[in-house]
């Protein structure tokens, strides 16, 4: 056997940082993308079960005066709440934060972040008015005059606002995936596929908290949502997962080194947070349980299977923001 | 720039005029130096190289900057606008050659190519004081005669060329060196 010629590289840069691998966002960025994909999910679900009505047994029950049920107006409420904490955290991520006014001074048609940080504020008013709307018999109660004002304008809107807040969800769900997976420049990220994994990973984050905090005879619905967008975001990572191994050494190095390399997040390697924590127990596990809820089995804790759903939901955010920065360069 | 790696004696003096003239803060740089050996004992081969930003025609940088601050300047130079900055750190995660680092200060950073230094006519930092004659600013949008001869004939490559960032700095292979 003839030996192949080896390569040794020695370098002086010593950016802190970038060498030895690029370690240029911490905690912050994946909660952000956590918080964002949830509210993007919460738009989406709270928007579609407005507009349904009660059309399909799915959508919410009145609470009287045109209110749908409480699990609608806390998830409605929520989901600008979760985005403007997230904001929070992307916010103490810059490393100058008082310049942040400098995205809103220019529309930049290639940037994803400049498009995300416009999506951001277009968001919230439809968001924030929403959340007003379903909780407007509880707003009107507080008597401030540009509240009425508000809602008077437009509760007779309100299918058209969900209906353009659903949009809006997904764009936001896509957008915190969007916003990593146009770096060509980092293997495993340089999957347009990220978008979709994170929109549906948000969604089922979303149905876990609704199932959460729905009173006992809203929650089966949710419990139905949030196992279907499971059995999707599977799919998808399946795809996420056999797209990089098939793709060129920098994709399915980089594949390699979330599925199955030796390198370590917080002492683990990512293969056991990936395939135990994140597919076993974030996904496979709460799907097993939301299953047999559903085909009538007893489960003594019910909120086990939507917070193994949550932690999953957020530990694929971290997995993929670190394991990302500490795989190579494009080669 | 032209890059001629066969005289290259990785001196590093490239690197240590870049942080005085730059004032590039400790423990930072702007430009390094690579030594990279090939081959299996006893046939090895070795090039040292000066690297610093490619300058790159399509900069994935400019792409991705959010708010303007990385841009083209007049003379084709990739440039940052530190009173734009957010220090977002998109420009670092999009760069292929990883040459760039958030400034202590709080903006991202990394070689200008001595503007400051070529608006003056004088040369930047570093090819004026290369010890070997290893570092040419070449003007691409106008090539002189002297870097096409220096080119001509030899084996001449660019980095991660196939990435599309169009990198405008070219590297004279130590391959060249007789004996290589």
């Amino acid at each position: 056997m003839t030996a192949t010629a080896a390569t040794e590289i020695i370098s002086t840069k010593i950016n802190p940082n970038v060498v030895p691998h690029l370690h240029i966002w911490e905690w912050q960025i994946p909660l952000y993308l956590f918080l964002g994909g949830m509210a993007g999910g919460l738009l989406v679900i709270t928007s579609i079960m407005i507009v349904l009505k009660r059309k399909f047994g799915i959508g919410p029950k009145d609470a009287g005066e045109g209110c749908p049920c409480l699990a609608i107006r806390i998830g409605s409420a929520l989901s600008p709440i979760l985005l403007a904490v997230g904001m929070i955290f992307l916010f103490l991520d810059l490393a100058h934060p008082l310049y942040v006014w400098a995205f809103y001074t220019t529309v930049q048609p290639t940037s994803p972040m400049s498009a995300g940080s416009w999506i951001l504020v277009a968001f919230f008013p439809l968001a924030v008015l929403q959340a007003m709307l379903v909780n407007k018999r509880q707003l009107r109660t507080f008597d401030v005059g540009i509240v009425h004002k508000v809602l008077d304008w437009t509760e007779g809107h309100m299918t058209i606002v969900a209906l353009v807040n659903a949009h809006i969800g997904v764009g936001i769900g896509i957008y915190t995936g969007i916003l990593l997976s146009f770096f060509s420049a980092r293997p495993l990220w340089s999957s347009s596929i990220l978008g979709m994994l994170f929109l549906v990973s948000g969604i089922s984050a979303a149905a876990a908290l609704m199932l959460l905090l729905a009173p006992e005879e809203e929650k089966p619905i949710y419990s139905m949502i949030d196992a279907n967008a499971i059995w999707i975001e599977l799919v998808t990572v399946g795809l996420f997962v056999l797209g990089g191994l098939t793709g060129s050494a920098n994709s399915s190095g980089a594949m390699m080194h979330l599925i199955g390399g030796n390198a370590v997040m917080a002492g683990i390697p990512y293969a056991y947070w990936f395939w135990g924590l994140f597919v076993g127990a974030g996904l496979l596990v709460p799907l097993l349980l939301e299953f047999l809820e559903a085909a009538g089995v007893h489960i003594k804790y019910p909120n086990v299977a939507p917070i193994m759903v949550l932690t999953g939901g957020m530990l694929l955010r971290f997995l993929i923001v670190f394991a990302g920065q500490s795989y190579h360069t494009f080669m | 720039m032209v890059i001629d790696t066969r005289v290259c004696v990785g001196c590093s003096a490239c690197v240590y005029a870049c942080k005085s003239e730059n004032a590039v803060p400790e423990g930072y740089c702007r430009d390094w130096v690579v030594q990279e050996t090939k081959g299996n004992f006893p046939k090895l081969t070795m090039e040292n190289r000066s690297e610093r930003c490619q300058h790159c025609e399509n900069a994935p940088c400019v792409t991705y900057c959010p708010t303007r601050a990385s841009h083209y300047a007049e003379d084709g130079t990739v440039q940052i606008n530190r009173s734009l900055c957010t220090g977002c750190k998109a420009c670092l995660a999009a760069c292929p050659y990883d040459a760039r680092y958030i400034h202590p200060d709080g903006f991202a950073d990394k070689c200008s190519l001595c503007h400051h230094r070529i608006e003056q006519g004088l040369k930047t930092a570093c090819v004026s004081v290369c010890p070997t004659g290893s570092l040419h600013l070449v003007d691409f949008n106008d090539p002189d005669e002297e870097a096409q001869k220096l080119m001509a004939g030899r084996i001449v490559y660019r980095q991660k060329e196939h990435a599309g960032t169009g990198p405008s700095l070219f590297w004279i292979s130590a391959s060249n060196k007789p004996g290589a």
